[in-house]
């Protein structure tokens, strides 16, 4: 994804940190992480954090962002949606047989061809990658949780909502009635999904009670 | 580039907002617009902003980040760079210029291009396959963009290193060390040639002038 804006704070850091021990624990090559999460709660600034924390550890991680993926490009969607219903939001918008071909590409370690959004023009780019030298896949997504054979997911709760992290997936998104219903869809999706998660991140509680 | 983070404040949506009234009255199909500046003085966040401005307005913008044009590897540009002194090869020529020239050249013609996409995380070099056949404007940014043949409209970023100098250790972008401040002290005195090609000028203030 090309030109995404997030802000990086200290529980942010704290999070990654708590998640990359988790992390070296259990690693073995060709690892597999997914960060799951509603929109504006975080997770893309704690997948690049830890991606950052492994870099320095010798594990070479690549982010893979969920939201390369969606069937319909940025600039229909909003009309795509209005046409098909809110019902028409959730994991069924995604193309999973790329996914799952890009996820299958990293665990043989080979060259692959990804989906990549420019959110400045709304175009769908395509990015050629060598998973060759990549350790951890990290995939950041909100139905990530769905994923199949993952060794590790994370849940990260929503707290607040970060305005910038929201203006992302906004050229016309703004934040009228349609959006506000999208934005309930998908919590209602994602609460059915949460079970799933192997650890959980709440930035209100204390780093304490993190537990698997 | 994949993984860069951005620090966007009000300066750089106030200069952008400036810059892109001055454009409005010059626009032209396929422009090229170039933004130059030192390390940390902020060119990204401006040609960020600045891209997003031209986008609400219709004009299909994409950026062009001259630094994932290195002839070195990222992994390997420190050691190169002080085996061959700093002095005689940090300019113009790390840069693989020619890469420059045809991608320009594509987006001219309308073509589906293939760029250099350094990811900032991994710290691999992965191609970008983007297509321009509906781009409106590029934006070049990077120190030494307004060298580029071609360039309709050029800004010229006064901030120095000196001033940057926090902006740099708060990014933890690259190491804070004497090999980085000579690199740094190199850069400063080849860019300062670029100056006079400018039509605008993004003072310490971060307040912008037009040229005399």
């Amino acid at each position: 994804m090309l030109n995404e804006i997030f802000p990086i704070e200290e529980k942010h850091r704290k999070a990654a940190r708590a998640i990359s021990e988790k992390i070296i624990e259990n690693y073995k090559d060709k690892y597999i992480v997914t960060i799951s999460g509603e929109v504006g709660c975080g997770k893309v600034a704690v997948a690049h954090v830890i991606a950052k924390l492994l870099r320095k550890g010798g594990i070479c991680s690549k982010i893979l962002k969920m939201d390369n993926y969606y069937k319909i490009p940025p600039k229909e969607r909003i009309k795509w949606r209005k046409e098909h219903g809110i019902e028409s939001v959730g994991y069924n918008e995604y193309d999973w047989e790329t996914i799952n071909k890009n996820i299958e590409e990293f665990k043989k370690g080979e060259n692959a061809i990804l989906p990549n959004v420019d959110l400045i023009n709304g175009q769908v780019d395509k990015l050629h990658t060598n998973f060759k030298d990549i350790n951890i896949l990290i995939i950041d997504g909100l139905y990530s949780l769905k994923i199949d054979n993952v060794d590790f997911k994370v849940f990260v709760e929503l707290t607040h909502r970060e305005t910038v992290e929201m203006q992302l997936f906004t050229e016309n998104e703004v934040l009228d009635e349609f959006r506000m219903k999208i934005l309930e869809r998908e919590h209602e999706v994602v609460m059915l999904l949460k079970p799933l998660a192997d650890f959980y991140i709440d930035f209100d509680t204390s780093m304490e009670i993190f537990h698997l | 580039m994949l993984g860069d983070v951005l620090l966007i404040t009000d300066k750089h949506r106030k200069a952008a907002d400036d810059i892109f009234n001055q454009l409005k009255t010059i626009i032209k199909p396929k422009m090229i617009i170039a933004i130059s500046g030192e390390s940390g003085s902020g060119k990204s966040e401006l040609s960020h902003c600045l891209a997003r401005l031209m986008n609400k307005s219709g004009i299909r913008t994409k950026e062009m980040h001259i630094d994932n044009y290195y002839r070195i590897d990222p992994l390997i540009r420190t050691e190169w760079r002080t085996k061959n002194g700093i002095e005689n090869v940090v300019g113009y020529d790390e840069y693989d210029w020619k890469t420059i020239y045809r991608n320009i050249s594509e987006f001219k013609n309308g073509k589906e291009a293939i760029m250099p996409c350094v990811d900032l995380v991994t710290e691999q070099i992965d191609k970008q396959i983007t297509n321009f056949e509906k781009i409106d404007a590029i934006i070049i940014d990077g120190l030494y963009a307004l060298k580029t043949e071609g360039v309709d409209f050029g800004v010229f970023i006064e901030l120095t290193y000196h001033e940057t100098k926090k902006a740099q250790s708060s990014r933890g972008k690259e190491p804070d060390n004497p090999y980085r401040w000579a690199v740094l002290e190199q850069e400063h005195k080849m860019v300062a040639a670029l100056k006079s090609s400018a039509k605008m000028f993004v003072g310490m203030d971060y307040a912008t002038r037009l040229a005399e």
